[in-house]
């Protein structure tokens, strides 16, 4: 079955969105494999349809059972999420994964919020260390009348309230940061990797003796 | 109320079909290689596991990846597909599947006819 130039443009535009989806956190070949075969589904169910009274109608319907573009790339993120993380160490990655894992297994929800305040605590030290050179009055350890009132970044300053120890804070706070996003994301890759190994290692899975 | 218990009962069957349609995937491919589209259709013909049908071929590629599928292009008359097949260790995991399904459904079978039997005596 040929289709005219109409349909033909309408299949090539879902395509063309299905890859510029899965682009964005596959890689070339593999996306282009899953454009492929895609592809290839509905050229076998365009032929399935023949003789086709109304083309548009028809290939509208046939697309809507497929599903959205958009649709299809985040099914194939929620799959390829944990294998992705794995290999490239991204934090958007990482960050994804978590949320996949988080939405299967009460074991996954528990580690993702873990490493979410990692990351969270992490970002608050080095947002403390980076706001010290543009706000430089606003962070330190802050004193009333002799009395301790607390340390870090604050937006407004009270009167009367001594800010001392800053640069030494600011310092402390881009180490502490740093190091904190620095364990906190090596523990995330090695569960995602305990993860990955996890699943792949069901597959041979011999049957265990169960209560009948 | 009852919008509360559609959107549990709705999740409950989500979380049902999601958990059956890696078993549904490796038993349509255990007699032989199909490509993705005879898979669907051959599970439409069973179930009602497949609702959208563009969302099986990611599932399929991870079942590649986890190596229990074999994925392979094969020339057609009209055009190339994708065909998958069942390796030994997918073979192995279908069986442990099969038997955790068959167990876990003669469980609640179980229950379900307990229950049944001690409301019939609670209403005597």
């Amino acid at each position: 079955m040929n289709l005219s130039d109409a349909g033909e443009s309408r299949i090539r535009g879902y395509l063309f969105m299905l890859e510029s989806s899965l682009r964005s956190f596959m890689k070339r070949e593999l996306a282009d494999d899953a454009v492929r075969e895609v592809e290839s589904h509905i050229r076998d169910r365009v032929r399935e349809v023949e003789p086709m009274p109304n083309e548009r109608d028809v290939l509208n319907r046939l697309l809507d059972d497929i599903g959205s573009p958009h649709r299809l790339a985040r099914a194939y993120s929620a799959e390829m999420a944990v294998d992705e993380a794995v290999a490239s160490g991204r934090i958007g990655s990482i960050a994804r994964a978590l949320l996949a894992v988080a939405r299967t297994t009460a074991e996954g929800f528990a580690a993702a919020l873990g490493l979410l305040l990692g990351y969270l605590m992490a970002f608050a030290f080095l947002i403390i260390a980076i706001m010290k050179p543009i706000f430089p009055d606003n962070v330190g350890v802050r004193w009333q009348n002799g009395e301790f009132r607390g340390a870090g970044w604050e937006v407004s300053i009270d009167p009367g309230t001594v800010v001392t120890h800053g640069w030494w804070l600011a310092f402390v706070s881009l180490i502490a940061g740093a190091l904190l996003l620095r364990a906190t994301h090596r523990g995330a890759r090695r569960y995602l990797r305990r993860v990955s190994v996890r699943r792949q290692a069901r597959a041979p899975l011999t049957t265990p003796d169960r209560a009948r | 109320m009852l919008p509360a218990m559609a959107t549990t009962n709705d999740s409950w069957s989500e979380q049902l079909r999601r958990g059956g349609l890696e078993l549904a995937i490796l038993l349509a491919v255990a007699p032989g290689p199909r490509y993705g589209l005879e898979i669907i259709r051959h599970l439409q013909e069973f179930t009602d596991l497949v609702v959208t049908e563009g969302t099986i071929y990611p599932i399929l590629g991870r079942l590649s990846r986890d190596g229990l599928l074999r994925a392979e292009w094969q020339a057609a008359a009209a055009h190339p597909r994708k065909y998958y097949t069942l390796t030994a260790a997918g073979g192995r995991r279908l069986k442990v599947m099969v038997d955790d399904w068959r167990a876990f459904a003669s469980k609640i079978d179980r229950l379900m006819k307990a229950a049944s039997k001690e409301a019939a005596n609670e209403s005597l």
